[in-house]
């Protein structure tokens, strides 16, 4: 066989012994596995290397299927079981997780995408996306999402409310007052006491929580700010930042956690790959 | 009370009080299954029908069970105050500010750890995240 060939030329051309050797070459360099359905981890470049060790959902290997400038980080699908369990998430998480900490962009898939075959792949995720795709990896090329996530000491924040609250403290004191044996009879007093509680945090966290955010987002390219789930958790937000600013972001952490260590806990979570920063399917 | 200030997700004091595990999931485990790029609405593909176990995020503690935690912790924190022990309060202070201290740095600077850190941790149920901070705290204040 002379010449360039097309992908087309070689599937519909007569069948002559040169092609045949070039595809079973084709399938050898796949695995010879095709068609088994690929889960798909993430997108990255083209260019990215994967490191060797890191295996994915049950313990399969991964590998990258190649497009021009994207590349889409899979593995075979594990087959005969529904998907979600912890080890799962974990192993969906560990294949991403490697290439942020390798500094390798990664356009991370929510948990559950898997398309027929390793030609899917190509053909339908990255040939008709692939320059969308790249644009986005573009804009997060250094950069790391960081999440921060904030929780009251609750002994210190509990004494403010008593102190800055009449009502807190006197039905505390009320409930204090009842001797353990009769304590199922206040029952609803006790729930009505964690009631105010709560509500109270909530509308302190309305103020704490912002102040974080806005020290915080002034640092970061981008800033997504979640409603905390626990009434006693202040902030809760994703950022993107520039690798080039990480450690000032992260000094800003820690200079916030130290200023307001006796009633906020800090945790910095990350670097994540950029779940919060992809674009959204409508 | 006994927590440091700033830390990694897990691998620093909470997993030592709990012995070897963390609650390391439960801060990625929304970002998993809620971001990130959704593939058959970027794409027109031919997805592969796979079966995906269905997992509530957002479990939060029924409300009345956090009112009477907190009710507890409340009620608890009195007792402290009105401890013979006057030193104590002031005791728990300091130790938790020196403490704090050094976790913090050490927290930040090992940050290209965290993830491993978080993954590394046991079974922990997910749910466990909303019940077990203050937990933690409150059973580490007895003890003191």
């Amino acid at each position: 066989m002379t010449g360039p060939e097309t992908p087309q030329a070689t599937r519909q051309g007569p069948v002559v012994a040169g092609d045949q050797a070039r595809e079973q070459a084709n399938q050898e360099q796949a695995g010879q596995e095709q068609q088994v359905p690929q889960y798909v981890y993430g997108v990255t470049s083209a260019e990215a290397k994967l490191a060797e060790d890191v295996v994915g959902l049950d313990d399969k290997p991964v590998s990258l299927v190649v497009h021009g400038r994207c590349a889409a980080v899979v593995g075979d699908l594990p087959q005969g079981r529904p998907l979600g369990e912890r080890a799962d998430l974990l192993a969906h998480q560990r294949v991403l997780d490697a290439l942020v900490h390798a500094g390798t962009v990664v356009l991370p898939f929510r948990f559950g995408a898997a398309l027929t075959s390793r030609e899917a792949v190509k053909s339908e995720l990255l040939e008709t996306n692939g320059e969308r795709l790249a644009e986005v990896l573009d804009q997060l090329q250094g950069r790391v999402e960081l999440r921060v996530k904030g929780t009251y000491v609750q002994e210190n924040v509990l004494r403010e409310l008593l102190s800055d609250d009449p009502e807190i403290a006197e039905l505390n004191q009320r409930l204090r007052e009842i001797p353990p044996e009769a304590a199922d009879a206040a029952y609803y007093d006790r729930v009505r006491l964690g009631e105010l509680i709560a509500n109270a945090m909530r509308n302190r966290r309305d103020h704490d929580g912002q102040q974080i955010l806005q020290a915080l987002a002034s640092l970061a390219e981008r800033t997504v700010a979640r409603t905390p789930v626990r009434e006693e958790d202040v902030v809760d937000a994703s950022f993107l930042v520039d690798q080039d600013r990480r450690a000032e972001f992260e000094q800003a952490v820690e200079a916030i956690a130290k200023d307001g260590a006796d009633r906020v806990r800090l945790r910095l979570i990350g670097p994540l790959p950029p779940y919060d920063f992809v674009p959204e399917g409508t | 009370m006994t927590g440091p200030i700033a830390q990694q997700t897990s691998g620093t004091s909470y997993s030592q009080q709990r012995g070897s595990s963390g609650s390391g999931l439960a801060d990625v485990v929304d970002l998993i299954l809620e971001k990130g790029l959704v593939i058959d609405v970027y794409a027109r593909v031919s997805l592969v029908g796979i079966e995906i176990l269905t997992v509530d995020v957002r479990i939060v503690v029924a409300s009345v069970d956090t009112y009477l935690r907190f009710a507890e912790a409340c009620n608890r924190l009195d007792i402290a105050h009105d401890g013979t022990s006057q030193g104590l309060p002031q005791m728990i202070d300091s130790m938790q500010e020196s403490g704090a201290k050094k976790k913090t740095k050490g927290a930040l600077a090992g940050a290209q750890e965290r993830i491993k850190e978080t993954f590394g941790g046991s079974d922990e149920e997910e749910d466990e995240k909303d019940k077990q901070p203050a937990r933690r705290r409150s059973k580490k204040e007895e003890d003191e």
